[in-house]
């Protein structure tokens, strides 16, 4: 073996060689260049990650706001149907109360005017019974039973108002 | 980039170049100068290679001038014979090599210390300098350290990898390193020379031709493997090799061929465990060997262009060399706390 080198001191030269390069490039390479690439992967990791968590939140407050829309247009269509509706009942209350009013007005314009005409009858009634009493004392000079007369001329008057409401 | 007629007119010259170096490579090397000239003719460029197996001492220096002096002294007993040999050469050449006192720096070893230094270099600096967002050279370290990582992730499994990862990965990269660095041309140029004016120490070789290194590492290898499987599995691991649950289960069956069956199974495998230390050690030193061995001689033989082929074909076997050296490592650890389950 020694014509092939082979001695112990050499062996533990080697050895130790060896073992302190092990020893370095575990503590200041494999370590700390292995830590980089995990956290590296770790980090590509979570941008994928968080890439499809945007992607997922993006496709979901896409619906939220289609929904919303679909909604919010819905609600005003049936804010407008609602309107419509308010609208029609209204004017058809409307038109009801204007028509009672004038209903109103007319029958009082009715009353009123039937009121008068019985007031003017009553009035001429009265002036044409004095005047007939007025002419006949002054035809027949003389002063009459007044309460006879009345009756007499109140029977004539009915006659005078039956043939005026023939005529 | 020069395109279409020029790029082809360029490539002609290129190759005509490469030919006409390799043919004058192939009668000004070894093999043209011994057809033409004659046998016992040098060529003119690169002489003939001598190939020292063993590592040579080049610190401190009074060790390298000794050790100077003990091959001189081995070279005139060759050629003279043991008779013409002075008495301070006898001592020399019994003395051996490293003369008494043998801790000393090896070529070897310092070659291992640059690789070391290179390494250390290398990753600490872009450890220190790490980025999220990595530049060419992290990217770099990170591909290898990736490329490893999965490799020992593949084989052991997430749980262990994290664990095996650091010895694995210097393996691999020491034993790469190390071939790689010794195909630098520097290697076989730099050295000390002898009271003749030649080259007789070279400052740097490869380390893996110094069979220290790759028992180094084999015993590493070993050590680990048999801690990781006592650390996994406790006494069930030894049970392995001294199967006292199979013999004594034999046994009160009254199953004498089946107890001694035990025992010598248990036998294998501790021989099995440690012919690895073996496999390890020469696998990786004839490896080195033969391509330090190949490259000198091409080289030699026929230099300039038929030695690139060469220096590919070493690239390869470093590259596989170190993943043997890793790769083996890495299935024995797994085969180690693989639970070898003993019917109870």
């Amino acid at each position: 073996m020694g014509d092939l080198g082979l001695n112990l001191p050499s062996l533990i030269a080697f050895l130790v060689n060896f073992v302190i390069l092990l020893v370095i490039l575990y503590v200041f390479a494999y370590k700390p260049i292995l830590r980089m690439m995990d956290q590296r992967s770790d980090k590509i990791r979570e941008g994928l990650e968080a890439a499809e968590t945007a992607r997922q939140e993006m496709a979901r407050s896409q619906a939220d706001t289609q929904r919303a829309l679909n909604e919010a247009r819905l609600e005003g269509q049936k804010l407008i149907e609602q309107a419509r509706e308010v609208a029609e009942r209204f004017r058809d209350e409307e038109r009801g109360r204007a028509q009672r009013e004038a209903e109103a007005i007319i029958a009082r314009a009715r009353e009123d005017i039937a009121r008068e005409r019985d007031a003017a009858i009553q009035e001429v009634r009265a002036h044409f019974a004095d005047l007939a009493i007025a002419a006949a004392e002054r035809i027949i000079e003389r002063s009459l039973d007044r309460d006879a007369h009345s009756q007499l001329i109140a029977g004539v008057l009915d006659n005078g108002a039956s043939l005026r409401d023939d005529g | 980039m020069p395109s279409g007629k020029s790029a082809k007119r360029l490539l002609v010259l290129g190759l005509l170049v490469l030919a006409a170096l390799f043919l004058a490579g192939l009668i000004t090397g070894g093999i043209g100068t011994a057809i033409l000239q004659g046998e016992d003719k040098e060529p003119i460029f690169v002489s003939q290679p001598e190939v020292h197996l063993p590592p040579q001492t080049i610190f401190p220096n009074s060790a390298r001038d000794h050790y100077i002096e003990f091959l001189e002294a081995e070279e005139k007993e060759k050629a003279e014979g043991h008779g013409a040999l002075t008495h301070h050469e006898e001592e020399l050449v019994a003395g051996g090599p490293f003369g008494g006192g043998s801790w000393v720096v090896t070529n070897t070893m310092l070659s291992a210390w640059v690789t070391s230094l290179l390494l250390i270099g290398l990753f600490v600096l872009v450890a220190r300098r790490a980025k999220m967002v990595p530049g060419r050279l992290q990217s770099l370290v990170e591909i290898v350290v990736e490329t490893l990582l999965n490799f020992v992730e593949g084989v052991i499994g997430r749980d262990m990898a994290r664990k095996v990862f650091p010895l694995i990965a210097t393996i691999f990269l020491f034993v790469l390193l190390n071939a790689w660095i010794a195909l630098i041309p520097i290697y076989p140029v730099l050295g000390f020379e002898n009271s003749h004016g030649d080259l007789a120490v070279h400052l740097l070789r490869s380390a893996g031709t110094d069979l220290n290194m790759p028992l180094a590492l084999a015993l590493v290898s070993f050590v680990f493997v048999e801690f990781l499987g006592l650390r996994h599995l406790g006494l069930s691991y030894i049970g392995k090799f001294i199967p006292v649950g199979s013999f004594l289960r034999s046994l009160r069956r009254k199953d004498i061929f089946g107890a001694f069956v035990a025992v010598f199974v248990g036998f294998l495998e501790m021989i099995s465990e440690m012919v690895r230390i073996v496999s390890f050690t020469f696998r990786l030193f004839g490896n080195m060997t033969a391509g330090e061995v190949l490259v000198l001689m091409a080289t030699f033989l026929v230099p300039f262009v038929a030695t690139v082929a060469v220096y590919g074909l070493e690239l390869l076997v470093g590259l596989v060399q170190a993943l043997i050296f890793a790769g083996l490592t890495l299935v024995f650890a797994t085969i180690a706390i693989a639970s070898h389950q003993e019917e109870h």
